[in-house]
């Protein structure tokens, strides 16, 4: 449970003499440290706390402690009699999402970025004004605006069926395949739900954030060691694989680490994009919160998984760069 | 006003002023009630016909309360009474989200019928009595329907079109929550009703039943929204939604009917409850008393378009109007399954969707 006495709460300042000046550097960091812990650490051990708690039918949920619920996470409620591994494939669809999408948005946004730095001083900031201010538009708004580009009526299937395309597809025997895969139903294309319509609203919705990470690496290469390999005879290609991308390794992968951290929150472009055997931990745990069920206990220990699987990535990913850097 | 200057201005501002501070008090003593519903359409109906006719009808006027719906606000309610705050004097519940808060304790109090003489107007069924007497008196019904697009499919006749790949392939709109009515549809189509879901052996028959049909769902909606956007926009030409908003959606011209299929459609209500520790217990009997009245379940079907918990030979409701709201025959939501049986359904019906 909760051991509020271990929290390291930042001593009082002891009254000095009323000469003395204001001590502020004893005060900040204990300020600080009181921020920390009451608007991170304390939310954090609830959650914590929380997840130890047991569900009552029926009704809401008691405290306890038991780890019903983190038994429950692997092997499902039905365990010893059947096993469940309806959590962890969440769980996967959580990181696959989050990978795929982190990756393609930083993949784009590189050359982007690269030309974007190549551009005039005021064109540049132009462009930068321009993402920045787009970040201003929510999750909702995007995926809102996503699903009625994506509608039969209003959207890409319209384009399909007004074009011709879709009767195109069906002569040549095509439709029955997307209609295998899922993307069509009997009257035209459809891409919702699909995998197709998440990943791209997921990457849509950090790609600003991967360019302007991005920005200030690549705005400070130097162009003057591409120019020397090329006099050198190097080819275009071998210029960007042996000079320009080792020089920014360490910001792409931290842009792409961040990036899928954010990415494995995502609520809304989930819900309404996957089909629901791909509905990821994120989904589930609000679900459990709210709604009908009112399983806070089983929602914590959902986000807590999901946490020390992300920290488990993070540091993996932190060790592998290590290493690398060792073997330069 | 001829002989006005700033000597007589700064006088009659004090006297205003003063006549503004005598007032107050009189503004306190004014009884008033704050009144919790589903916001948006629902909720600005309630403002606009129903209200205005109980402070007529009472003087005590009344403060709106958005809810988003009936389970999160229960959350809200708890999170907010815990922390001493109370958002509302009534709130309105489903009868499953009532039952929760009556077992949860201390969210909701118990009702003195002697002075809602009009609950007696209702079925019992619709006046719950929970822990230390009556909890919740009926405020309105809703059917969960089967709804189409008539311009691409011909009126399904029972639920067990649906089932059918040749008509629905990969074009059906239905809900996402293990309770939003599909398992009791099912369980009154292919099983025996209710009596089938009381067991875990007659539940998993249930959902075994409805993995069939995963290859025609297109949507699995949770919020109204999705499937409103969804039938609007020909994503889905099929599927359940609300009976009253698909006819005012038929109404402006979206092609989308609802229709009684031979089995029935799901028939939800919901109840106002009084919040306890509220010091309005009076304030909401007396709208509790007003809201059974058959003139005003009238009014509501006629304004919000919910199906009125009274019978219908006690309003003055035309045919057409109660066809509009209501029909037959009606499934009741196995509540008594969803709420003491919820962990198993609820994981069950999971791994069915996510084909885990």
């Amino acid at each position: 449970m909760t051991v509020a006495d271990d929290i390291p709460l930042a001593k009082p300042a002891r009254a000095g003499k009323a000469t003395q000046p204001f001590p502020i550097r004893r005060v900040v960091p204990g300020v600080l440290t009181t921020l920390i812990v009451v608007f991170c650490v304390a939310p954090f051990l609830l959650v914590l706390a929380i997840s130890f708690g047991r569900k009552v039918d029926g009704a809401a949920w008691v405290w306890d402690l038991t780890f019903e619920n983190y038994q429950r996470f692997f092997v499902g409620v039905l365990w010893p009699d059947e096993i469940t591994l309806l959590y962890l494939q969440q769980l996967y669809y959580s990181f696959y999402f989050a990978v795929i999408a982190s990756l393609l948005a930083v993949l784009t946004a590189l050359p982007f970025t690269l030309l974007l730095t190549r551009l005039k001083r005021s064109t540049q900031a132009m462009w930068l004004v321009f993402i920045l201010s787009s970040l201003a538009m929510s999750e909702v708004f995007i995926v809102m605006g996503w699903d009625i580009l994506l509608s039969n009526n209003s959207g890409l299937p319209k384009l399909f069926r007004e074009t011709g395309l879709t009767a195109w597809l069906k002569d040549v025997g095509w439709f029955q395949t997307l209609r295998d895969w899922g993307l069509a139903n009997p009257r035209n294309v459809k891409f919702k739900t699909s995998d197709f319509a998440t990943v791209l609203t997921m990457s849509y919705l950090v790609w600003p954030y991967a360019v302007i990470l991005l920005y200030p690496a690549l705005s400070r290469l130097d162009p003057s060691l591409a120019e020397a390999a090329r006099t050198m005879g190097a080819g275009r290609w071998t210029v960007t694989r042996t000079v320009t991308l080792p020089s920014i390794r360490l910001p792409l992968l931290g842009t792409t680490l961040l990036l899928f951290v954010f990415l494995l929150g995502t609520y809304v472009a989930v819900t309404v994009f996957a089909a629901p055997e791909k509905h990821t931990t994120a989904v589930a745990i609000y679900s459990n919160v709210r709604g009908a069920n009112l399983n806070a206990p089983f929602g914590a220990t959902q986000a807590i998984m999901l946490l020390i699987a992300a920290s488990t990535c993070l540091s993996l990913g932190h060790l592998l760069n290590r290493k690398a850097e060792g073997a330069r | 006003m001829a002989h006005m200057n700033r000597r007589t201005v700064l006088k009659s501002g004090v006297a205003g002023l003063a006549a503004s501070t005598l007032a107050t008090p009189l503004i306190a003593k004014s009884r008033s009630v704050r009144i919790g519903s589903y916001g948006g359409y629902f909720e600005n109906s309630f403002k606009e016909f129903v209200y205005p006719e109980f402070t007529k009808a009472t003087g005590i006027t009344v403060e709106s309360v958005t809810q988003p719906n009936s389970s999160d606000w229960l959350v809200t309610m708890q999170q907010a009474l815990v922390a001493g705050g109370m958002p509302t004097d009534i709130s309105l519940y489903a009868r499953d989200t009532m039952i929760k808060a009556s077992r949860i304790g201390d969210i909701i109090a118990p009702l003195d019928l002697t002075k809602i003489k009009g609950a007696s107007n209702l079925d019992s069924y619709f006046v719950f009595e929970g822990k230390g007497g009556p909890q919740g008196v009926g405020a309105m019904s809703w059917f969960s329907a089967m709804v189409y697009n008539p311009n691409e499919v011909k009126t399904p006749a029972s639920w067990a079109d649906f089932w059918d790949t040749n008509l629905f392939e990969a074009s059906l709109g239905l809900g996402r929550v293990y309770n939003a009515g599909l398992l009791d549809f099912t369980a009154a189509t292919f099983f025996d009703g209710e009596e089938t879901l009381m067991s875990d052996e007659g539940v998993m028959a249930v959902i075994e039943k409805i993995a069939e049909l995963k290859p025609n769902v297109a949507l699995w909606w949770t919020a109204e929204s999705q499937m409103e956007q969804s039938m609007k926009n020909g994503d889905v030409v099929a599927g359940q939604y609300y009976l009253d908003v698909a006819n005012l959606m038929a109404l402006d011209g979206h092609s989308i009917k609802p229709t009684f299929p031979k089995e029935g459609n799901l028939q939800d209500y919901g109840s106002w409850c009084l919040t306890a520790g509220s010091d309005k217990a009076d304030e909401a009997a007396e709208f509790m008393n007003f809201s059974s009245d058959p003139a005003v379940q009238a009014l509501m079907s006629r304004k919000i378009g919910t199906a009125p918990l009274v019978d219908k030979s006690k309003t003055d409701l035309t045919d057409d109007e109660f066809n509009f709201v209501s029909g037959a025959p009606a499934i009741k939501p196995a509540y008594e399954a969803y709420l003491d049986n919820e962990t198993f359904i609820k994981e069950s019906w999971d791994k069915m969707l996510a084909g885990a």
